[in-house]
């Protein structure tokens, strides 16, 4: 008896939660743009809301669109289940606020993306919930951190911007052993590059916006939920071993087991904070990942060819980008990541903020513009732009200075692209 | 032994009964028992010994779980009860109803077939490579096209929540359940002496407990009511949640 084989991510890409529409035979997903669904009768439809039938009631829930992107991301990452939402910044409260509430204390990153930095900072503490900032690099500092209400360890599996590669391995098991979960953001290496349940982390969000869709056309996140973490382990997380006034006393870790938490976040954070994802822009999503693959690896070749370029050259005082050898996890990024570092990375410019002022502004292909993963290659100064609300020794962990640049490199043909950098560098460094 | 939900049982209490398949726990049963605690019907959805949140020694035959099962009513001064089955949970129920027909009022097997002979290879793996026999488990365990999802129950892959939901279970158990499905004997006779209303739920393209290998032991209950599901697999409450609660409800 020979093991089965279950479908490649690329086969996964194109079909994952989705046979054509029984009623026309529609071979691409339809989009089912209606707020609601008609019940055949009041039976079925007290069954659909007591959860003792499958079906849609109101996609700010659940939606068939939504469920074939929730399905194909679920597949792509070998977790149990996901769900879809307005944007990744959406995706992370619902992550966070599944399991975590007032008096919750949470461990993160000090590398993270402005837009969950803030939230982190300074809006979550006005719910009561606090994060200490850490350099996950440091195993002690996680450790020596680690409190009596901490619920949550989030890092991302690429840092932004300095691309510290997120030992998942290491920090997975610091989590577990304190029964803690790990949260990561892989938004940056997508399925594609790193499946990171396969290498312990429990839960994982997407900001779908960037390479997932890859157009930039639309904002959506997702959260997916790996099914491995024992909720019910320890007294810490109540919202999902306790009984729950909101939905019938409903104890989730009884009722559903290993998709407990899901089933939670769904019942509760889909339903209460009602951060949605258009059934429209769960069929652009879709569109995207089904180049995925494809994308990914052009994303990566050019990526590989840009870094070499700017690594030799003389205005270029240096690049940060795990797969040269100077970079602090080198080494880490060749064990888990071998396909690729991802297509978004910094570099410094010899010269000072009005050096890299004038670079941005003589490019032509890449646009600048406050994004990254999109197939058209974009850049940006962070320290102006999507940090600029960090202070300055926030900043400074970070890696970022006044000269750092962000490139997130696109699909066009490479020859171009490096010929917009060069005259650019040229332009911008001419005494 | 845990059951699910934790109901104080009314006096004179009928329970439905529900008995989960290999490497499975109640959560498996959640839609069903919602609907029938809604009718106010008494449910218990168990976790055999040694699996989900059950303590207690691996029990290694049929029979063996069967005398657990009634010793639970007995604990709980049932007289009588429904039991739905699934997979190993079928033979279970079998047992049950052939040892003390006098004692189960209706009966619904679903995934089921005898003999449930178990490949030797899988055995093998289950007692030495545990992941390698819950692959091939949650492979078979689906009809081709639930492999690639379209999942009526929003947003849930299915595949991977099967194997979860083993990855869970106790060393050994896994090993164990095969064992015990395919030590399994004696169900056609078994079958003759059940009394009870029955009914068998079985998906057409369930490559574990394929139809073909229900036919003999559909021959052998009385006027047993046979439900087939097009195109599911072996996990029909998976596959197709909504029709095997619309059997269930006709046989209950």
């Amino acid at each position: 008896m020979k093991k089965p084989k279950d479908l490649k991510p690329s086969t996964l890409s194109l079909h994952a939660g989705q046979r054509p529409d029984s009623d026309f035979g529609a071979r691409a997903t339809p989009i089912y743009q209606s707020s609601s669904f008609v019940f055949p009768d009041t039976e079925t439809a007290a069954g659909i809301f007591n959860v003792e039938r499958a079906g849609h009631v109101y996609s700010r829930i659940t939606n068939p669109t939504n469920a074939v992107l929730e399905e194909r991301i679920s597949a792509l990452e070998g977790g149990i289940g996901a769900i879809t939402t307005a944007s990744g910044q959406a995706a992370l409260v619902l992550a966070i606020t599944t399991i975590l509430e007032k008096g919750s204390h949470l461990i993160a990153s000090k590398s993270l993306y402005g837009g969950s930095h803030n939230l982190l900072e300074y809006t979550l503490p006005r719910f009561g919930i606090d994060t200490t900032f850490v350099d996950l690099r440091k195993t002690n500092d996680i450790k020596k951190n680690i409190k009596k209400n901490t619920k949550l360890i989030f890092g991302e599996t690429l840092g932004n911007p300095g691309l510290d590669v997120l030992n998942i391995p290491k920090v997975s098991k610091i989590a577990h052993d304190n029964n803690i979960p790990l949260l990561v953001d892989s938004t940056f290496t997508t399925p594609y590059l790193m499946q990171p349940l396969s290498l312990g982390a429990d839960l994982i969000f997407h900001s779908a916006t960037k390479f997932l869709s890859g157009h930039g056309v639309v904002i959506g996140g997702l959260l997916v939920d790996g099914g491995k973490f024992d909720w019910g382990s320890s007294a810490k997380f109540k919202t999902l071993t306790e009984p729950y006034e909101g939905f019938h006393d409903m104890n989730f870790v009884d009722e559903y087991g290993p998709a407990a938490y899901i089933n939670r976040a769904r019942k509760e954070g889909a339903r209460d904070f009602g951060a949605c994802m258009s059934p429209h822009t769960a069929f652009l999503v879709l569109q995207g990942i089904e180049t995925l693959s494809l994308r990914m690896e052009r994303h990566i070749q050019n990526t590989r060819s840009i870094v070499d370029f700017l690594d030799s050259h003389q205005s270029v005082k240096s690049v940060c980008y795990p797969e040269l050898d100077n970079h602090p996890d080198h080494k880490l990024a060749k064990d888990i990541l071998p396909k690729g570092c991802g297509a978004v990375f910094t570099f410094q410019l010899e010269g000072n903020k009005e050096t890299g002022k004038k670079f941005i502004e003589q490019l032509n292909l890449f646009s600048h513009l406050a994004n990254v993963g999109d197939a058209k290659s974009l850049v940006i100064h962070p320290a102006s732009t999507t940090h600029h609300r960090m202070s300055n020794d926030a900043l400074k962990k970070a890696g970022i200075t006044e000269s750092t640049i962000r490139l997130s490199v696109g699909i066009e043909d490479c020859d171009d692209l490096i010929e917009d950098l060069d005259e650019a560098l040229t332009y911008s460094t001419r005494k | 032994m845990f059951y699910f939900p934790t109901i104080k049982l009314k006096k004179n209490s009928e329970p439905i009964v529900f008995i989960h398949g290999t490497g499975m726990d109640h959560s498996v049963w959640t839609l069903p028992v919602r609907y029938f605690s809604r009718k106010k019907r008494d449910v218990l959805s168990i976790d055999l010994p040694g699996h989900g949140k059950s303590s207690g020694k691996l029990i290694s035959s049929i029979s063996g779980f069967s005398d657990q099962v009634f010793q639970l009513l007995d604990n709980n001064s049932i007289k009588k009860c429904s039991i739905v089955g699934h997979s190993m949970g079928s033979l279970i129920a079998l047992e049950m109803a052939s040892s003390q027909p006098h004692r189960i009022k209706a009966m619904s097997l679903i995934g089921t077939a005898f003999p449930m002979q178990v490949n030797d290879q899988l055995l093998q793996f289950a007692k030495s490579d545990v992941q390698k026999a819950i692959d091939i488990l949650t492979f078979m365990g689906y009809s081709n096209q639930a492999r690639i999802g379209r999942n009526k129950n929003p947003g849930m892959w299915m595949t991977e929540s099967t194997r979860r939901l083993m990855q869970r279970s106790n060393k050994g158990v896994i090993y164990n359940d095969l064992l015990a499905c395919s030590n399994f004997k004696g169900g056609l006779e078994k079958a003759k002496k059940v009394t009870a209303k029955v009914q068998l739920i079985l998906g057409s393209n369930d490559f574990l407990t394929p139809t073909r290998k229900a036919v003999d032991l559909i021959d052998s209950f009385k006027n047993p009511d046979v439900k087939e599901i097009v195109n599911s697999g072996h996990t029909l409450m998976v596959e197709d949640p909504n029709k095997v609660l619309d059997y269930l409800i006709e046989a209950l």
